[in-house]
């Protein structure tokens, strides 16, 4: 086994951020090299670089290094501190791609982290704040992550300009639940948010209408709420998105959502979200596939037992976050067939021994 | 993964196997292991120094929770049979199908 200070090294740019999370929370040391050292453009990007201000903001006595070309960084991790914590988001890639990996560290702080983020609300890239909301905190609440936990959407910031900021509020935990989860139920209830900023309101009840025309069929339960954000709240930029969850039986959450682009009418785009939810709950699975590196970490990070959800296959995010995720804990996962006796099955049952984690951040109240 | 070639017929993919004891880009798990065999050029050894082709584009936002949306795949959903099988994950639909 490697010594718990030993220096984990990847190359290129991609799975960047998941690698610096994965470093700040196993206290080993990280080096990145060759990042688009072909490019024509070689090195970090304004948002990497900004992430990683982040870090250092959220953390305490984080050392990160970048090489005069930026195409190489070394992280030494510090603590995760927590508390008020305040950043402006560049307008390369929305809120959703600094907070993501935040909720990944934010449990194991020494205090409940206060974080303000301003910049793009929505894009297309990256989870918006409605499905950060919506469906990645309630995936938290698993691992008994729920008191305290909260987005707050204050403001709202299409693209490019964007303008709007949100608040998030995590509690910190001493070790999460390990969890067991690997019946998907069927679908019970689908919610949905539609926004339109500094455009006409209609837009919204025009998304709604050309998402129902797919989804009423299915079940009563559907509720497509318009969210009107006014004046100095709806940001700098037009646009609209229609984000649409479905909630199973026993819990399990699907996700998708689809934004404004120039020459598309609303529908057309209620139509491209409401598709989108029909594949993703077409995959099953207990877990979508936004989330599931999310679900593995905490499995990775949950108590000594054995942890297993069911979910679809792997994304390529996925595949590789599991590769790192040996690299820094030691632990690998089991897949199996959901269903051995059915070749066509393609679920798959993913489980592993969690390593105990316990925040030694945690101030003793 | 020696017998990845041998058996033609759909198999399934051995998951725990392919992720963690081969070294398969993730791209090459989830597409088949296709060999890039146009990839590989005929050494030319009259060239001391080479020129590279061209700068490669990066894709500057690899790093991203949504995969680009595959509006191809989307299609299927305009037909109305599937629609309707659709109606066994519900609630309301029956599991016979």
């Amino acid at each position: 086994m490697a010594q718990p200070t030993s220096l984990i090294q990847y190359s290129g740019h991609e799975h960047f951020r998941s690698r610096v999370v994965l470093s700040i929370l196993s206290g080993r040391h990280v080096k990145i090299d060759r990042i688009r050292s072909e490019d024509k453009n070689p090195g970090l990007r304004d948002f990497e670089v900004s992430f990683l201000r982040l870090v250092e903001k959220v953390t305490n006595g984080t050392i990160i290094e970048i090489s005069v070309t930026g195409s190489a960084i070394l992280v030494k991790p510090g603590i995760i501190a927590g508390g008020p914590v305040q950043h402006e988001c560049p307008l390369s890639r929305s809120i959703g791609y600094f907070l993501e990996p935040v909720i990944m560290m934010a449990p194991f702080s020494k205090r409940p982290l206060l974080l303000t983020l301003k910049g793009i609300t929505t894009d297309e890239h990256d989870l918006s704040v409605d499905l950060l909301r919506t469906v990645t905190l309630p995936h938290l609440q698993f691992f008994g992550i729920s008191d305290g936990l909260e987005l707050r959407i204050k403001k709202r910031g299409s693209p490019p300009n964007g303008g709007g900021e949100v608040q998030f509020l995590c509690p910190v935990v001493k070790q999460v639940k390990t969890i067991n989860f690997t019946d998907a139920g069927k679908i019970k209830r689908i919610r949905g948010i539609a926004h339109a900023v500094r455009v006409s309101p209609q837009f919204s009840n025009r998304m709604i209408e050309a998402s129902r025309s797919v989804l009423n069929r299915y079940i009563p339960d559907i509720y497509l709420y318009s969210d009107v954000y006014k004046g100095e709240e709806s940001g700098k930029s037009p646009g609209y998105a229609l984000s649409l969850l479905a909630e199973s039986t026993t819990g399990a959450l699907h996700c998708s959502e689809a934004l404004s682009e120039p020459g598309v009418v609303p529908e057309d785009i209620a139509l491209k979200a409401t598709r989108a939810l029909l594949s993703e709950i077409e995959r099953g699975g207990c877990v979508d596939r936004q989330h599931q590196i999310l679900v593995l970490l905490l499995m990775v990070l949950g108590s000594e037992d054995v942890g297993k959800v069911l979910m679809g296959e792997p994304t390529l995010r996925t595949i590789q976050f599991l590769r790192d995720v040996k690299d820094f804990f030691g632990t690998s996962f089991k897949i199996i067939s959901a269903n051995s006796s059915d070749p066509e099955c393609k679920q798959l049952v993913f489980s592993c021994y969690g390593t105990g984690y316990i925040n030694s951040n945690r101030t003793l109240a | 993964a020696l017998d990845l070639s041998s058996s033609r017929k759909p198999k399934r993919k051995d998951w725990t196997k392919l992720i963690y004891t081969t070294e398969l880009t993730p791209e090459q798990i989830l597409n088949g292991d296709k060999q890039e065999a146009e990839d590989i050029q005929p050494e030319d050894d009259d060239d001391f120094f080479k020129v590279k082709a061209k700068f490669v584009e990066i894709d500057d936002v690899a790093d991203r929770a949504k995969e680009s949306p595959d509006t191809e795949g989307l299609k299927k959903w305009e037909d109305e049979d599937l629609l309707e099988e659709l109606k066994r994950l519900f609630i309301t639909g029956t599991d016979e199908t």
